[in-house]
Protein backbone atom coordinates (compact mmCIF):
# COMPACT_ATOMS: atom_id res chain seq x y z
CA UNK A 1 0.00 0.00 0.00
CA UNK A 2 1.36 3.49 -0.95
CA UNK A 3 2.32 5.96 2.18
CA UNK A 4 -0.03 9.31 1.99
CA UNK A 5 1.58 12.18 1.31
CA UNK A 6 -0.65 13.78 3.80
CA UNK A 7 1.10 15.06 7.20
CA UNK A 8 -2.43 14.44 8.67
CA UNK A 9 -4.76 12.16 6.96
CA UNK A 10 -7.95 13.38 9.30
CA UNK A 11 -7.06 17.05 8.08
CA UNK A 12 -7.35 15.60 4.39
CA UNK A 13 -10.73 14.52 4.90
CA UNK A 14 -11.87 17.29 7.03
CA UNK A 15 -10.89 19.47 4.19
CA UNK A 16 -12.64 17.59 1.37
CA UNK A 17 -15.62 17.15 3.69
CA UNK A 18 -16.11 20.99 4.28
CA UNK A 19 -15.84 21.61 0.67
CA UNK A 20 -17.91 19.31 -0.65
CA UNK A 21 -20.25 20.54 2.17
CA UNK A 22 -20.12 24.60 0.82
CA UNK A 23 -20.10 23.22 -2.68
CA UNK A 24 -23.78 21.44 -1.52
CA UNK A 25 -25.00 24.02 0.24
CA UNK A 26 -23.94 27.62 -0.39
CA UNK A 27 -24.10 29.70 -3.57
CA UNK A 28 -21.21 29.98 -5.61
CA UNK A 29 -19.94 33.84 -6.48
CA UNK A 30 -20.97 34.03 -10.14
CA UNK A 31 -21.24 36.78 -12.79
CA UNK A 32 -18.42 38.96 -11.26
CA UNK A 33 -16.97 40.71 -14.00
CA UNK A 34 -17.95 44.41 -13.17
CA UNK A 35 -20.46 46.09 -15.04
CA UNK A 36 -23.44 48.59 -14.07
CA UNK A 37 -27.30 48.84 -14.84
CA UNK A 38 -27.69 51.11 -17.52
CA UNK A 39 -31.81 50.86 -18.51
CA UNK A 40 -34.46 48.89 -16.56
CA UNK A 41 -37.99 48.24 -17.16
CA UNK A 42 -40.17 45.82 -15.33
CA UNK A 43 -37.88 43.14 -14.10
CA UNK A 44 -35.44 43.62 -17.31
CA UNK A 45 -31.59 44.87 -16.72
CA UNK A 46 -29.10 46.01 -19.12
CA UNK A 47 -25.90 45.82 -18.03
CA UNK A 48 -22.65 47.27 -19.44
CA UNK A 49 -19.76 45.90 -18.61
CA UNK A 50 -16.89 47.89 -17.74
CA UNK A 51 -14.36 48.24 -20.58
CA UNK A 52 -10.88 47.53 -19.67
CA UNK A 53 -9.67 48.09 -23.34
CA UNK A 54 -8.91 51.92 -24.39
CA UNK A 55 -11.68 53.66 -26.19
CA UNK A 56 -9.18 54.19 -28.97
CA UNK A 57 -8.72 50.41 -29.34
CA UNK A 58 -12.46 49.26 -28.83
CA UNK A 59 -14.40 47.42 -31.26
CA UNK A 60 -16.93 50.62 -32.42
CA UNK A 61 -19.61 48.19 -32.95
CA UNK A 62 -21.33 47.17 -29.19
CA UNK A 63 -22.75 43.54 -28.63
CA UNK A 64 -25.89 42.65 -26.74
CA UNK A 65 -26.23 39.59 -24.92
CA UNK A 66 -29.57 37.90 -24.94
CA UNK A 67 -29.93 34.53 -23.50
CA UNK A 68 -32.88 32.60 -22.50
CA UNK A 69 -36.28 32.83 -20.83
CA UNK A 70 -35.77 30.20 -18.19
CA UNK A 71 -32.05 30.33 -15.84
CA UNK A 72 -30.08 33.38 -15.46
CA UNK A 73 -27.72 34.76 -17.86
CA UNK A 74 -25.20 34.55 -15.81
CA UNK A 75 -24.00 31.91 -17.40
CA UNK A 76 -22.37 34.14 -19.91
CA UNK A 77 -20.11 35.44 -17.26
CA UNK A 78 -19.95 32.03 -15.08
CA UNK A 79 -16.66 32.77 -13.01
CA UNK A 80 -13.20 34.73 -13.29
CA UNK A 81 -11.33 32.87 -15.95
CA UNK A 82 -13.90 30.84 -17.23
CA UNK A 83 -16.47 33.34 -18.66
CA UNK A 84 -17.35 34.29 -21.92
CA UNK A 85 -18.22 38.00 -21.17
CA UNK A 86 -14.66 38.12 -19.28
CA UNK A 87 -13.31 37.21 -22.59
CA UNK A 88 -14.86 39.45 -24.86
CA UNK A 89 -14.67 42.96 -22.94
CA UNK A 90 -10.49 42.09 -23.06
CA UNK A 91 -10.92 41.16 -26.67
CA UNK A 92 -11.99 45.13 -26.73
CA UNK A 93 -15.79 44.68 -27.12
CA UNK A 94 -18.09 46.78 -25.39
CA UNK A 95 -20.26 44.03 -24.21
CA UNK A 96 -23.97 45.07 -22.60
CA UNK A 97 -26.65 41.61 -21.35
CA UNK A 98 -29.81 41.76 -21.17
CA UNK A 99 -31.13 39.73 -17.97
CA UNK A 100 -34.85 39.04 -18.61
CA UNK A 101 -35.35 39.15 -14.52
CA UNK A 102 -38.23 36.80 -12.71
CA UNK A 103 -41.47 37.12 -14.27
CA UNK A 104 -44.28 38.02 -11.24
CA UNK A 105 -48.16 37.23 -12.07
CA UNK A 106 -48.41 40.69 -13.10
CA UNK A 107 -46.23 39.17 -15.84
CA UNK A 108 -48.23 36.13 -17.14
CA UNK A 109 -49.99 37.60 -20.00
CA UNK A 110 -45.93 38.38 -21.73
CA UNK A 111 -45.39 36.93 -25.03
CA UNK A 112 -42.78 36.99 -27.44
CA UNK A 113 -44.47 40.16 -28.89
CA UNK A 114 -43.36 42.01 -25.82
CA UNK A 115 -39.85 41.12 -25.49
CA UNK A 116 -39.09 40.74 -29.39
CA UNK A 117 -40.87 43.79 -29.93
CA UNK A 118 -41.02 45.99 -26.52
CA UNK A 119 -37.98 44.64 -24.52
CA UNK A 120 -35.02 44.44 -27.09
CA UNK A 121 -35.77 47.67 -29.19
CA UNK A 122 -35.86 49.89 -25.81
CA UNK A 123 -32.86 47.89 -24.80
CA UNK A 124 -31.02 48.39 -28.26
CA UNK A 125 -32.47 52.26 -28.27
CA UNK A 126 -30.51 52.89 -24.26
CA UNK A 127 -27.33 50.80 -25.59
CA UNK A 128 -27.03 53.09 -29.26
CA UNK A 129 -27.59 56.18 -26.79
CA UNK A 130 -24.45 54.61 -24.01
CA UNK A 131 -22.04 53.39 -26.84
CA UNK A 132 -22.80 56.14 -29.16
CA UNK A 133 -23.19 53.56 -32.48
CA UNK A 134 -26.22 53.32 -34.69
CA UNK A 135 -25.04 49.62 -35.54
CA UNK A 136 -24.72 47.04 -32.99
CA UNK A 137 -23.84 43.12 -32.70
CA UNK A 138 -26.68 40.80 -31.06
CA UNK A 139 -25.80 37.58 -29.72
CA UNK A 140 -28.60 35.03 -28.74
CA UNK A 141 -28.35 31.85 -27.07
CA UNK A 142 -30.70 29.21 -26.28
CA UNK A 143 -34.70 30.85 -26.15
CA UNK A 144 -32.50 34.07 -26.66
CA UNK A 145 -31.98 33.06 -30.08
CA UNK A 146 -35.44 32.68 -30.95
CA UNK A 147 -36.09 36.43 -29.35
CA UNK A 148 -33.29 37.51 -31.50
CA UNK A 149 -34.34 35.82 -34.87
CA UNK A 150 -37.95 36.72 -33.83
CA UNK A 151 -36.86 40.50 -33.77
CA UNK A 152 -34.15 40.43 -36.35
CA UNK A 153 -37.09 39.70 -39.04
CA UNK A 154 -39.53 42.69 -37.50
CA UNK A 155 -36.70 45.03 -37.10
CA UNK A 156 -34.16 44.46 -39.68
CA UNK A 157 -33.21 48.29 -39.48
CA UNK A 158 -32.87 49.59 -36.51
CA UNK A 159 -28.87 48.96 -37.58
CA UNK A 160 -28.66 45.36 -36.50
CA UNK A 161 -24.99 44.73 -38.74
CA UNK A 162 -23.97 40.88 -36.73
CA UNK A 163 -26.41 38.16 -35.43
CA UNK A 164 -24.89 35.56 -33.48
CA UNK A 165 -26.91 32.59 -33.13
CA UNK A 166 -25.82 29.84 -29.90
CA UNK A 167 -27.48 26.69 -30.17
CA UNK A 168 -31.27 27.70 -31.79
CA UNK A 169 -34.28 25.88 -31.34
CA UNK A 170 -35.73 27.35 -34.45
CA UNK A 171 -36.73 24.68 -36.32
CA UNK A 172 -39.66 22.00 -34.87
CA UNK A 173 -40.40 19.83 -37.80
CA UNK A 174 -37.86 16.49 -36.68
CA UNK A 175 -40.47 16.06 -33.94
CA UNK A 176 -39.06 12.60 -33.31
CA UNK A 177 -35.82 13.55 -32.36
CA UNK A 178 -37.10 16.05 -30.11
CA UNK A 179 -38.14 14.89 -26.38
CA UNK A 180 -39.89 18.22 -24.99
CA UNK A 181 -42.20 17.75 -28.24
CA UNK A 182 -43.17 14.16 -27.12
CA UNK A 183 -43.59 15.72 -23.56
CA UNK A 184 -45.69 18.38 -24.53
CA UNK A 185 -47.91 16.84 -27.34
CA UNK A 186 -51.35 17.74 -27.36
CA UNK A 187 -52.33 14.03 -26.21
CA UNK A 188 -50.34 14.34 -23.25
CA UNK A 189 -50.16 17.67 -22.05
CA UNK A 190 -52.55 20.15 -21.36
CA UNK A 191 -51.41 23.40 -21.74
CA UNK A 192 -54.34 25.38 -20.85
CA UNK A 193 -54.79 23.62 -17.28
CA UNK A 194 -50.91 23.84 -16.42
CA UNK A 195 -51.19 28.04 -17.27
CA UNK A 196 -54.57 28.31 -15.49
CA UNK A 197 -52.99 26.76 -12.23
CA UNK A 198 -49.29 28.57 -12.31
CA UNK A 199 -50.41 31.76 -14.23
CA UNK A 200 -46.06 31.15 -15.49
CA UNK A 201 -44.65 28.16 -16.07
CA UNK A 202 -42.69 27.48 -12.81
CA UNK A 203 -38.82 27.09 -12.91
CA UNK A 204 -39.18 24.05 -11.35
CA UNK A 205 -41.20 22.20 -13.59
CA UNK A 206 -38.69 23.43 -16.46
CA UNK A 207 -35.55 22.67 -14.37
CA UNK A 208 -37.33 18.96 -14.08
CA UNK A 209 -37.56 18.98 -17.79
CA UNK A 210 -34.05 19.85 -18.68
CA UNK A 211 -32.96 17.32 -15.91
CA UNK A 212 -35.27 14.34 -17.18
CA UNK A 213 -33.55 14.47 -20.44
CA UNK A 214 -30.46 13.00 -18.74
CA UNK A 215 -31.85 11.95 -15.56
CA UNK A 216 -29.33 9.14 -14.75
CA UNK A 217 -26.23 12.21 -15.37
CA UNK A 218 -28.39 15.14 -13.98
CA UNK A 219 -29.47 13.12 -10.70
CA UNK A 220 -27.05 11.08 -10.00
CA UNK A 221 -23.77 10.82 -12.19
CA UNK A 222 -23.07 15.04 -11.16
CA UNK A 223 -23.01 14.04 -7.90
CA UNK A 224 -20.92 11.18 -8.01
CA UNK A 225 -18.17 12.96 -10.12
CA UNK A 226 -18.50 15.73 -7.37
CA UNK A 227 -17.24 13.37 -4.69
CA UNK A 228 -14.81 11.53 -7.12
CA UNK A 229 -13.29 15.06 -8.20
CA UNK A 230 -13.52 16.24 -3.79
CA UNK A 231 -9.36 16.25 -3.80
CA UNK A 232 -9.10 19.01 -7.00
CA UNK A 233 -10.56 22.10 -5.76
CA UNK A 234 -10.35 23.38 -9.12
CA UNK A 235 -13.27 20.68 -10.20
CA UNK A 236 -15.11 21.33 -7.68
CA UNK A 237 -14.89 25.56 -7.83
CA UNK A 238 -16.15 24.53 -11.51
CA UNK A 239 -19.26 22.02 -10.47
CA UNK A 240 -20.41 24.65 -7.33
CA UNK A 241 -20.00 27.81 -10.41
CA UNK A 242 -22.44 25.47 -12.57
CA UNK A 243 -24.73 24.03 -9.70
CA UNK A 244 -25.53 27.91 -8.48
CA UNK A 245 -26.57 28.83 -12.37
CA UNK A 246 -28.37 25.54 -12.85
CA UNK A 247 -30.00 26.21 -9.49
CA UNK A 248 -31.07 29.72 -9.96
CA UNK A 249 -34.48 28.41 -11.51
CA UNK A 250 -36.82 31.50 -13.25
CA UNK A 251 -40.28 30.79 -14.89
CA UNK A 252 -41.09 31.78 -17.94
CA UNK A 253 -44.04 34.10 -18.57
CA UNK A 254 -47.01 32.22 -19.62
CA UNK A 255 -47.96 33.97 -22.80
CA UNK A 256 -44.23 32.68 -24.08
CA UNK A 257 -44.53 29.33 -23.02
CA UNK A 258 -48.05 29.11 -24.80
CA UNK A 259 -45.86 30.12 -27.56
CA UNK A 260 -43.24 27.98 -27.43
CA UNK A 261 -45.61 25.02 -26.99
CA UNK A 262 -48.26 25.75 -29.31
CA UNK A 263 -46.85 27.92 -31.80
CA UNK A 264 -43.36 26.47 -31.87
CA UNK A 265 -42.76 22.83 -30.71
CA UNK A 266 -46.42 21.38 -31.89
CA UNK A 267 -46.97 23.84 -34.90
CA UNK A 268 -43.84 24.83 -35.91
CA UNK A 269 -44.87 28.44 -37.08
CA UNK A 270 -41.53 30.18 -37.18
CA UNK A 271 -39.78 28.19 -39.70
CA UNK A 272 -43.37 27.67 -42.23
CA UNK A 273 -43.49 31.45 -42.11
CA UNK A 274 -46.73 31.33 -39.89
CA UNK A 275 -45.90 32.85 -36.81
CA UNK A 276 -47.49 36.25 -36.16
CA UNK A 277 -46.61 38.91 -33.48
CA UNK A 278 -48.85 42.08 -33.10
CA UNK A 279 -50.14 41.32 -37.17
CA UNK A 280 -47.04 40.85 -38.07
CA UNK A 281 -45.55 37.71 -39.46
CA UNK A 282 -42.39 37.06 -38.82
CA UNK A 283 -40.45 36.49 -42.23
CA UNK A 284 -37.07 35.19 -41.55
CA UNK A 285 -36.38 36.14 -45.33
CA UNK A 286 -36.02 39.86 -43.97
CA UNK A 287 -33.09 38.77 -41.85
CA UNK A 288 -30.13 40.46 -43.88
CA UNK A 289 -27.53 41.37 -40.64
CA UNK A 290 -24.33 38.96 -40.91
CA UNK A 291 -25.22 36.00 -39.35
CA UNK A 292 -22.54 33.35 -37.37
CA UNK A 293 -24.77 30.26 -36.41
CA UNK A 294 -22.96 27.96 -33.74
CA UNK A 295 -24.22 24.67 -33.25
CA UNK A 296 -23.52 22.18 -30.41
CA UNK A 297 -23.36 18.69 -32.02
CA UNK A 298 -23.86 16.87 -28.44
CA UNK A 299 -26.67 18.94 -27.74
CA UNK A 300 -29.63 16.86 -26.37
CA UNK A 301 -31.51 19.93 -25.48
CA UNK A 302 -31.29 21.38 -29.20
CA UNK A 303 -30.52 19.26 -31.36
CA UNK A 304 -28.64 20.09 -34.56
CA UNK A 305 -31.44 19.61 -37.15
CA UNK A 306 -33.49 22.81 -34.81
CA UNK A 307 -30.73 25.34 -36.24
CA UNK A 308 -29.61 24.66 -39.67
CA UNK A 309 -32.44 25.12 -42.00
CA UNK A 310 -32.85 29.23 -41.15
CA UNK A 311 -29.47 29.19 -43.25
CA UNK A 312 -31.50 28.79 -46.15
CA UNK A 313 -34.10 31.17 -44.87
CA UNK A 314 -32.40 34.77 -44.28
CA UNK A 315 -31.25 36.98 -46.99
CA UNK A 316 -27.74 37.71 -45.83
CA UNK A 317 -25.32 37.46 -47.20
CA UNK A 318 -22.49 36.91 -45.32
CA UNK A 319 -23.48 33.84 -43.24
CA UNK A 320 -21.84 31.18 -41.57
CA UNK A 321 -22.49 28.00 -39.59
CA UNK A 322 -20.09 26.37 -37.47
CA UNK A 323 -20.14 22.79 -35.52
CA UNK A 324 -18.66 22.77 -32.40
CA UNK A 325 -18.10 19.22 -30.05
CA UNK A 326 -20.10 19.93 -27.03
CA UNK A 327 -23.69 20.34 -25.20
CA UNK A 328 -26.28 22.70 -25.05
CA UNK A 329 -24.33 24.92 -22.04
CA UNK A 330 -20.94 23.32 -22.42
CA UNK A 331 -19.92 24.86 -25.83
CA UNK A 332 -19.91 28.09 -24.12
CA UNK A 333 -19.57 26.90 -20.80
CA UNK A 334 -18.01 24.25 -19.95
CA UNK A 335 -15.16 22.27 -21.31
CA UNK A 336 -15.42 23.22 -25.16
CA UNK A 337 -15.91 26.96 -23.84
CA UNK A 338 -12.55 27.76 -24.47
CA UNK A 339 -12.60 26.48 -27.99
CA UNK A 340 -15.80 28.19 -28.70
CA UNK A 341 -15.11 32.00 -27.52
CA UNK A 342 -11.87 32.48 -30.17
CA UNK A 343 -14.28 31.26 -32.73
CA UNK A 344 -16.90 33.94 -31.77
CA UNK A 345 -14.27 36.68 -31.77
CA UNK A 346 -12.55 35.41 -35.43
CA UNK A 347 -15.59 35.88 -36.87
CA UNK A 348 -16.77 38.99 -34.63
CA UNK A 349 -13.88 41.45 -35.37
CA UNK A 350 -13.44 41.60 -38.79
CA UNK A 351 -17.22 42.82 -38.65
CA UNK A 352 -17.28 45.32 -35.85
CA UNK A 353 -15.21 48.01 -36.78
CA UNK B 1 14.17 -8.95 -11.44
CA UNK B 2 11.18 -10.52 -12.85
CA UNK B 3 8.11 -9.21 -12.33
CA UNK B 4 5.81 -10.20 -9.78
CA UNK B 5 2.15 -11.08 -10.61
CA UNK B 6 -0.05 -8.63 -8.53
CA UNK B 7 -3.18 -11.23 -7.35
CA UNK B 8 -6.47 -9.06 -8.47
CA UNK B 9 -7.72 -7.26 -5.25
CA UNK B 10 -11.58 -7.35 -5.18
CA UNK B 11 -11.58 -4.48 -2.70
CA UNK B 12 -9.22 -1.93 -4.82
CA UNK B 13 -10.95 1.57 -5.23
CA UNK B 14 -10.17 1.67 -8.77
CA UNK B 15 -11.56 -1.96 -9.83
CA UNK B 16 -14.49 -0.54 -7.81
CA UNK B 17 -14.94 2.55 -9.69
CA UNK B 18 -14.74 0.92 -13.01
CA UNK B 19 -17.79 -1.23 -12.37
CA UNK B 20 -19.48 1.32 -10.87
CA UNK B 21 -18.81 3.58 -13.80
CA UNK B 22 -20.25 1.21 -16.48
CA UNK B 23 -23.33 0.75 -14.43
CA UNK B 24 -24.41 4.77 -14.18
CA UNK B 25 -23.58 4.18 -18.06
CA UNK B 26 -25.20 1.32 -18.88
CA UNK B 27 -28.43 2.90 -16.53
CA UNK B 28 -28.22 6.24 -17.92
CA UNK B 29 -28.28 4.94 -21.67
CA UNK B 30 -31.20 3.02 -20.40
CA UNK B 31 -32.93 6.03 -18.93
CA UNK B 32 -32.40 8.50 -21.74
CA UNK B 33 -34.65 5.63 -24.10
CA UNK B 34 -37.10 5.34 -21.52
CA UNK B 35 -38.06 8.97 -21.51
CA UNK B 36 -38.01 9.07 -24.92
CA UNK B 37 -40.99 6.96 -25.26
CA UNK B 38 -44.84 7.71 -25.74
CA UNK B 39 -45.65 5.55 -22.67
CA UNK B 40 -43.07 8.02 -20.59
CA UNK B 41 -44.60 11.04 -22.22
CA UNK B 42 -47.85 9.84 -21.55
CA UNK B 43 -47.55 8.70 -17.42
CA UNK B 44 -45.97 11.93 -16.56
CA UNK B 45 -48.66 13.81 -18.47
CA UNK B 46 -51.11 12.29 -16.71
CA UNK B 47 -49.25 12.25 -13.10
CA UNK B 48 -49.52 16.06 -14.00
CA UNK B 49 -53.38 16.03 -15.22
CA UNK B 50 -54.26 14.18 -11.70
CA UNK B 51 -52.50 16.34 -9.24
CA UNK B 52 -53.47 19.97 -11.16
CA UNK B 53 -57.28 18.34 -11.09
CA UNK B 54 -56.81 17.20 -7.43
CA UNK B 55 -55.38 20.13 -6.08
CA UNK B 56 -57.99 22.38 -8.10
CA UNK B 57 -60.98 21.70 -5.65
CA UNK B 58 -58.77 23.17 -2.44
CA UNK B 59 -56.67 25.57 -4.58
CA UNK B 60 -60.33 27.67 -5.66
CA UNK B 61 -61.60 27.10 -1.90
CA UNK B 62 -58.00 28.65 -0.63
CA UNK B 63 -58.66 31.71 -3.32
CA UNK B 64 -61.67 32.75 -2.46
CA UNK B 65 -61.47 32.35 1.66
CA UNK B 66 -58.44 34.50 0.79
CA UNK B 67 -60.20 37.10 -1.58
CA UNK B 68 -63.28 37.18 0.85
CA UNK B 69 -60.71 38.00 4.35
CA UNK B 70 -58.99 40.70 2.73
CA UNK B 71 -61.99 42.52 1.34
CA UNK B 72 -63.78 42.23 4.94
CA UNK B 73 -60.36 43.44 6.25
CA UNK B 74 -60.50 46.22 3.70
CA UNK B 75 -57.34 45.11 2.01
CA UNK B 76 -55.76 44.60 -1.81
CA UNK B 77 -56.08 41.04 -2.96
CA UNK B 78 -53.56 39.21 -5.12
CA UNK B 79 -55.32 40.53 -8.38
CA UNK B 80 -55.92 43.70 -7.25
CA UNK B 81 -51.85 44.09 -6.79
CA UNK B 82 -51.35 42.25 -9.99
CA UNK B 83 -53.27 44.84 -11.78
CA UNK B 84 -51.37 48.00 -10.17
CA UNK B 85 -48.07 46.43 -10.97
CA UNK B 86 -49.38 46.26 -15.03
CA UNK B 87 -50.15 49.57 -14.51
CA UNK B 88 -46.48 50.33 -13.08
CA UNK B 89 -44.88 48.67 -16.17
CA UNK B 90 -47.09 50.92 -18.50
CA UNK B 91 -45.75 54.08 -16.71
CA UNK B 92 -42.14 52.92 -16.75
CA UNK B 93 -42.70 52.41 -20.42
CA UNK B 94 -43.65 55.57 -21.00
CA UNK B 95 -41.09 57.15 -18.73
CA UNK B 96 -38.80 55.46 -20.87
CA UNK B 97 -39.96 57.04 -24.01
CA UNK B 98 -39.57 60.55 -22.63
CA UNK B 99 -35.46 59.25 -21.47
CA UNK B 100 -35.31 57.83 -24.44
CA UNK B 101 -36.78 61.83 -26.02
CA UNK B 102 -34.90 63.75 -23.75
CA UNK B 103 -31.46 61.80 -24.58
CA UNK B 104 -31.93 62.73 -28.43
CA UNK B 105 -32.71 66.14 -27.42
CA UNK B 106 -29.67 66.21 -25.45
CA UNK B 107 -27.82 64.77 -28.27
CA UNK B 108 -29.29 67.63 -30.86
CA UNK B 109 -28.42 70.38 -28.34
CA UNK B 110 -24.55 68.91 -28.13
CA UNK B 111 -24.27 68.44 -31.86
CA UNK B 112 -25.91 72.07 -32.54
CA UNK B 113 -24.11 73.91 -29.71
CA UNK B 114 -21.22 76.24 -31.67
CA UNK B 115 -18.22 76.63 -29.24
CA UNK B 116 -18.05 78.76 -26.80
CA UNK B 117 -15.23 81.28 -26.26
CA UNK B 118 -13.00 81.30 -23.16
CA UNK B 119 -14.65 83.94 -20.53
CA UNK B 120 -12.30 86.66 -19.39
CA UNK B 121 -12.13 87.36 -15.66
CA UNK B 122 -14.31 89.80 -14.71
CA UNK B 123 -12.30 91.51 -10.91
CA UNK B 124 -15.08 92.30 -8.73
CA UNK B 125 -15.20 94.81 -6.09
CA UNK B 126 -15.94 93.99 -2.98
CA UNK B 127 -17.26 96.48 -0.19
CA UNK B 128 -14.69 97.77 2.21
CA UNK B 129 -15.80 97.94 5.60
CA UNK B 130 -14.02 101.01 7.67
CA UNK B 131 -13.32 100.88 11.11
CA UNK B 132 -13.14 103.87 12.85
CA UNK B 133 -11.54 103.56 15.60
Amino acid sequence: MAETSASNPFEALDEKARRLNKALTQKAPIGQTPKAVVWTLNKAKLYRYTPVVPPEQRHPVPLLLVFALMNRPSIMDLRPGHSFVEFMVKAGYDVYLLDWGKPGKEDQHMTFADYALEYIPRAVRKMKTVSGSEEFSLLGWCIGSIITTLYASLRPDDGLRNMLLLTAPLDFTAKESLTFAKWTDERYFDLDKVLATFGNMPGEMIDYGARALKPVENYVSSYVKLFDNADDPQAVEAWHAMNTWMTDLVPIAGGAFRQLIDDLYRNNRLIKGEFVLRGERVDLARIKANLLNVIATADHITPACQSESVMSKVSSTDKELIRIKGGHIGIMAGGQAKKTWPLIDDWLASRSK
Amino acid sequence: MSDKQQPVNPFDPATWQAGRDAYLDAWAKAMVEAVNTDQYAKATGQMLDSYLSASHPLREVLEKSMVHALQHLNMPSSTDLTALAERVTNIEMRLDDMDAKLDRIVKQFAQAAPAKPRGVAVKTKRARSTKRG
